[in-house]
């Protein structure tokens, strides 16, 4: 496994690429040989993405150079590097959801079956089963995409790049939806095809999935390319003081105080239906305690949101009651959840969590428009608002923008802060969370972990909903698991393994 | 390669350069047009100029056309702030100008000073109920209010036009005068609503009522609770629902505000200058339509609508008054379209920054 | 003879027949409107397009008196039409609602197509040529098909050449499918290697170039001469018809002969004694759309029925 042996398949020399107010990639340089499994590892906002983008001609780099076994290339669109055969896996997959999976597949494709005039999806729907057997990844090519899991999406899009007989594949932050068990047959699927003499660009920030997948890995910090070593000679440590730039504790559990107190937040029998029709989430019973983090496990699109939602009374339950502090409520009503003490941190920063466009201040007060502190009458004080924002803005370190500036400018840790800010503001007994620290970098990570842990200590009822194993494991005390909107298994979080949890996210409850 | 990029911070000089800008672009675009098509530039714009602004009587039809213009303009406008788009300004305007005209054909000639206000919450009234129509079909069935408003047009055109081509309806004159050509009944006296001098510059009541609107939205846009819902709402219809916001209520309200102000823009009509249903004028001024342009080169600044409205009315009215062989009629219709395009692509530049990245830095920088 | 006179004589067959002739302009342009939604653009300038295309085609027939040469010359001037929008929104990103009506604005009624008719003095010129039927007197006088079928011109039989070959374009051809993937998710075609601009480019201007000759259909054939504004709304009757046949190329057809046959309904019924005011029928396209599009309104029910997904947004390459 020495690189000597290998010819090198990609290399990035120099590469710069500027955004509006960032340089998203500073001169890096990265190399992957062909036939290995290369993990690109970094920080949210360390140009990982920024980098495949370039490498997919999506993007333009400003300087730098591209070559492909040893050729010098350059990307004018995304169709030269599809004709190089470079194929990604975006995080957001990239199919048309009303088309079949085997339009999906020859969509774009100009070689095959696609290059005719006249084209006939069914004739490869053969050949998708086929590559499917040959490397393990079934999934029925007549189905249409929106029927479909997101696991399922995430082979159709693999497919698509076999299909094209991808020479370079690149993943982004492939397991997010997946479990444990889901994620090491991806890692063989992954394998395989660098036997066969690929190259796999594999992205992630999670350190023992590239301790377990890859044979070298390239650390990118803050747009630079910080050090390329081979796997087999790093620990999660070592990769973990490259990625941050200093030496990190690795996330761990921190025994706090048991102030567990009265249930804060009782849900019984919760039914919702989901955005397409169909039961999301069917039959959940919780109970919250004061002072205590119950952490919801799951892989993506298990019914996380919808449970989310119909707490906290964005959506309406068709059947079930949410009751806080021994107080039944209505339900589908946000603003009746709000008043009950429902503070709710949602998974979508951007588009739920604030409004981009409109400024801190009056972010800050996007749930208390209508009390004191913020209108009297029909009228608002603007000036009170506003002092109101820069004191939240002092106190909890907000910085990128004063109480004027758009909640878009601020970066994804900023933006938190001024989430929850504002939940902490409406001093809430329970406070539901959904994927707190996605997108973060690991300061970030940290300051909000710390709120959350601050938060519980002060007695308030947390529920943490998360895909991250790695933040349950750290915070939760209790950690229920939900597969197709149901709770399939709760564990103590001080006695439960990584591999009983995975077996639960798959569904299986014959683990216990 | 030419590349766009978003501009984080938008410099406030861009709200002055852009729009200037986008003006002499367009005037240069229709010096084209006109070259086009053999007519000298210089002397159109001076004449088009001249009729619009220039004179008392000239002055005074400008007021006349800007009228219905700021209502239909701020129809638009408060409907925009919420990311709602009322296209149906132009069928509340008829549906305000057939209620308005209602009222003062009821209360007759000896209803002292009740006709005025009465045509007016009549007038209001119609447009509000047209304009709920879209309203409750997109807060309760979530159907795009952008069609629905938009046919809803065309059936009152057809309404307006059945009411006094095609029935013997109570808004018809019926007298045997009339038999040949049908026309509406004329409004009694008492139903004219009043006009204030100033030193010969005539302001009609309706374009008054309109600038006291227009401040009275911003208030409510700017300062109240309602304005910071709807500011939300259009922002981030998620961030709105997640807040416990009663969006449904919010599309209803602001919908039917919208309406509202396009239906006093039709009582207006009635009462200010027409005197009678009148279902040739009413659709000739493309009051409804020309307002969404008034609304956007405004920006959907309230007190921008009505200085747009101003000039765009006096546009209007000169193309009326020089229309003729020399100066064909559709002139202005081009010219309000290509002043549109122009601010719209300069839109472009507000929100995003143009560069030339093959520059290298030393030219750059020189 | 008597009896098929009979036959083509009864209200069925009289109202048909009428479908088709006040039909056909509806169909052109609800074509074109048809292929610019697929690729994701929506173009409310259909009235515009159609009135500069009725106007062009006019004063082609009458410089040259070539009726094929006319039609082009209308498609080419919708065309001309829709690349402003196209311009606009595909490559400058304006709100594509506000850019549709400023283009109705611009070339309407009261706009660019009233100022060529009058600058070029088309107004009160009899036609030069105008279509006529093609099959010859016999076959007209057929039963039944003779009216409704054979007694039609060729831009009636071109309109039904156009709706084939756009259906099979759009569900059996490679670029079919790219344009579908366009409409539906412009990042994903993107990443695919699909030039989503030029696909809306390309499917903008066709729409035009449709809306141009559905114009021409009143000009060249229905009217035929110029007046302004003589499409009297045809062309927000087309948008309605892209919704109301599910953005289905053969519903477009049907849905078009249903909508043309309320355009003369109300002389029809009054040649027979029926006095219905002709406001009732014609208002019937608009709150019938209106109802269609309440019954499809759910998410779920808009993407079974074909809605494209992304019709109206502008597509940006993500940025940070």
């Amino acid at each position: 496994m020495t690189d000597a042996a290998r010819a090198s398949a990609v290399r990035l020399s120099g590469i710069v690429k500027r955004f509006p107010g960032v340089v998203a990639n500073d001169g890096v340089d990265f190399e992957a040989a062909e036939g290995e499994v290369h993990a690109l590892l970094g920080e949210n906002g360390a140009g990982k993405s920024t980098l495949s983008n370039i490498l997919t001609g999506l993007y333009r780099p400003d300087e730098g150079e591209i070559r492909l076994y040893g050729e010098p290339v350059s990307f004018a669109s995304p169709r030269d590097a599809l004709d190089a055969r470079i194929c990604m896996v975006h995080q957001h997959f990239r199919l048309v959801e009303p088309f079949t999976v085997a339009e999906n597949v020859i969509l774009g494709d100009h070689r095959g079956e696609g290059r005719k005039f006249l084209v006939h999806p069914s004739r490869i729907e053969r050949r998708v089963a086929e590559l499917g057997e040959r490397y393990r990844i079934q999934v029925d090519p007549e189905a249409r995409v929106w029927q479909l899991s997101l696991g399922e999406q995430q082979r159709v899009e693999i497919l698509k790049a076999l299909y094209r007989d991808a020479r370079i594949l690149i993943l982004d932050e492939p397991t997010a939806v997946l479990t444990p068990q889901e994620a090491e047959s991806l890692f063989a699927t992954l394998r395989v095809m660098a036997g066969e003499g690929r190259t796999v660009i594999f992205i992630s920030h999670k350190l023992h999935e590239v301790k377990a997948v890859s044979d070298r890995v390239t650390v990118l910090r803050a747009g630079k390319t910080i050090a390329t070593v081979d796997t087999a000679d790093a620990t999660p440590r070592s990769l973990a003081s490259l990625m941050v730039g200093r030496e990190v504790a690795a996330v761990e559990r921190q025994e706090h105080e048991d102030v567990r107190g009265e249930p804060v937040l009782e849900v019984a029998d919760l039914w919702a239906v989901g955005d397409r029709g169909g039961d999301a989430v069917r039959g959940v019973d919780l109970t919250v305690r004061a002072g205590e983090i119950v952490a919801i496990a799951g892989v993506a699109g298990n019914g996380q949101r919808e449970l989310a939602e119909t707490i906290t009374g964005m959506r309406p339950p068709s059947r079930g009651s949410v009751a806080v502090a021994g107080r039944t409520l209505r339900g589908g009503d946000a603003r009746e959840a709000i008043r009950a003490g429902i503070a709710h941190v949602p998974e979508d920063r951007l588009h739920t969590g604030v409004a981009p466009s409109l400024s801190i201040a009056s972010n800050v007060v996007l749930k208390s428009y209508r009390d004191a502190i913020a209108s009297a009458g029909p009228l608002l004080r603007l000036r009170a608002i506003r002092d109101f924002a820069a004191s939240l803005i002092a106190r909890y370190d907000v910085r990128g923008g004063g109480p004027d500036a758009p909640a878009r400018l601020l970066s994804g840790g900023n933006l938190q802060k001024v989430v929850l800010a504002r939940e902490f503001s409406g001093e809430p007994r329970v406070l539901v969370v959904a994927s707190p620290t996605r997108g973060l970098d690991v300061a970030a990570i940290e300051t909000v972990h710390g709120y959350l842990r601050d938060a519980a200590a002060r007695g308030v009822g947390v529920l943490l909903i998360s895909e991250d194993l790695d933040e349950i494991l750290a915070l939760a005390d209790r950690i229920a698991v939900l597969y197709e909107g149901r709770v399939v298994g709760e564990r103590d979080a001080e006695t439960a393994t990584v591999e009983d949890l995975g077996l639960l996210m798959a569904g299986g409850e014959a683990a216990a | 390669m030419i590349r766009v990029e978003r501009r984080l911070r938008q410099p406030w000089w861009l709200t002055i350069v852009v729009p200037v800008g986008s003006l002499v672009v367009a005037a240069g675009v229709m010096s084209l047009v006109l070259l086009a098509t053999h007519h000298a530039p210089g002397p159109t714009f001076r004449r088009l100029f001249d009729a619009a602004f220039v004179g008392q009587d000239d002055l005074n039809n400008t007021i006349v056309s800007a009228t219905p213009l700021i209502f239909t303009g701020l129809c638009a406008a408060v409907a925009f702030r919420m990311q709602l788009f009322n296209i149906g300004g132009e069928g509340q305007l008829y549906a305000g100008s057939i209620t308005g005209a209602l009222a003062g054909l009821l209360l007759g000639e000896h209803s002292g000073w009740l006709s005025v206000p009465l045509m007016i919450v009549f007038g209001a009234l119609g447009g509000a109920a047209l304009a709920l129509i879209p309203g409750i079909l997109r807060a309760w069935f979530s159907t795009s209010e952008i069609i629905t408003s938009l046919m809803l047009n065309y059936v009152l055109a057809l309404v307006l036009n059945y009411l006094i081509f095609d029935s013997h309806s109570y808004f018809r004159d019926l007298s045997p005068e009339a038999a040949t050509f049908p026309q509406g009944k004329i409004l009694p006296a008492a139903a004219s609503w009043p006009t204030f001098d100033l030193g010969g510059i005539v302001l009609p009541f309706g374009f008054l009522a309109g600038i006291v609107l227009a401040l009275v939205v911003w208030v409510l846009y700017q300062r109240t609770r309602f304005g910071f819902e709807v500011q939300v709402i259009g922002d981030s219809p998620r961030a709105a629902r997640y807040a416990g916001m009663r969006t449904r209520r919010k599309i209803l309200a602001v919908l039917a505000l919208s309406g509202l102000l396009a239906g006093l823009g039709g009582a207006s009509q009635t009462g200010d200058f027409r005197h009678v249903l009148d279902p040739r004028g009413l659709p000739a001024g493309n009051y409804g339509y020309t307002g969404i342009v008034v609304a956007a080169l405004a920006r959907y600044n309230p007190f921008a609508i009505v200085v747009v409205a101003f000039l765009l009315g006096g546009l209007q009215n000169a193309g009326y008054t020089l229309q003729g062989a020399d100066f064909p009629s559709g002139l202005v219709g081009v010219m309000q379209g290509v002043i549109l395009f122009c601010a719209l692509g300069s839109e472009l530049l507000v929100r995003y920054r143009v560069r030339f990245p093959r520059l290298r830095p030393a030219e750059a920088a020189a | 003879m008597i009896l098929a006179a009979g036959i083509n004589n009864s209200i069925l067959v009289v109202v048909l027949a009428s479908a088709v002739v006040y039909g056909t302009p509806l169909l052109f342009a609800a074509l074109g409107e048809l292929l610019a939604e697929r690729s994701g653009v929506l173009n409310l300038g259909v009235e515009g397009m159609m009135l500069v295309g009725a106007v062009m085609g006019f004063w082609a027939v009458q410089r040259t008196g070539n009726l094929g040469l006319a039609v082009l010359v209308a498609a080419v001037a919708g065309a001309a039409m829709a690349a402003i929008h196209a311009f606009l929104v595909i490559t400058l990103r304006a709100n594509q609602i506000v850019s549709g009506l400023a283009l109705t604005i611009f070339a309407g009624a009261a706009g660019l197509s009233s100022y060529l008719g009058n600058d070029l003095n088309l107004a009160d010129e009899p036609a030069r040529r105008s279509f006529g039927a093609v099959f010859p007197h016999g076959w007209q006088t057929l039963p039944v098909v003779g009216p409704i079928v054979f007694q039609n011109t060729w831009l009636v039989y071109g309109s039904w050449i156009c709706v084939v070959l756009i259906a099979l374009y759009l569900t059996r051809t490679r670029l079919g499918l790219n344009v579908r993937a366009v409409g539906e998710s412009p990042a994903a075609a993107d990443a695919m290697g699909i030039n989503v601009a030029a696909y809306r480019y390309a499917h903008t201007l066709v729409g035009g170039a449709f809306a141009g000759v559905g114009g021409a259909c009143f000009s060249l054939a229905i009217t035929p001469q110029w007046v302004a504004g003589l499409t009297e709304g045809a062309g927000w009757i087309a948008i309605a018809l892209v919704i109301f046949a599910f953005w289905r190329p053969a519903l477009c057809l049907v849905g078009a002969y249903f909508f043309g046959a309320f355009s003369d309904l109300s002389s029809v019924l009054q040649a027979r004694g029926v006095t219905i005011a002709p406001e009732f029928f014609q208002a019937l396209p608009y709150v019938m759309t209106v109802v269609v599009l309440v019954a499809v309104s759910g998410a779920g029910a808009r993407r079974r029925l074909g809605a494209p997904g992304a019709l109206g947004r502008p597509y940006v390459r993500e940025e940070r």
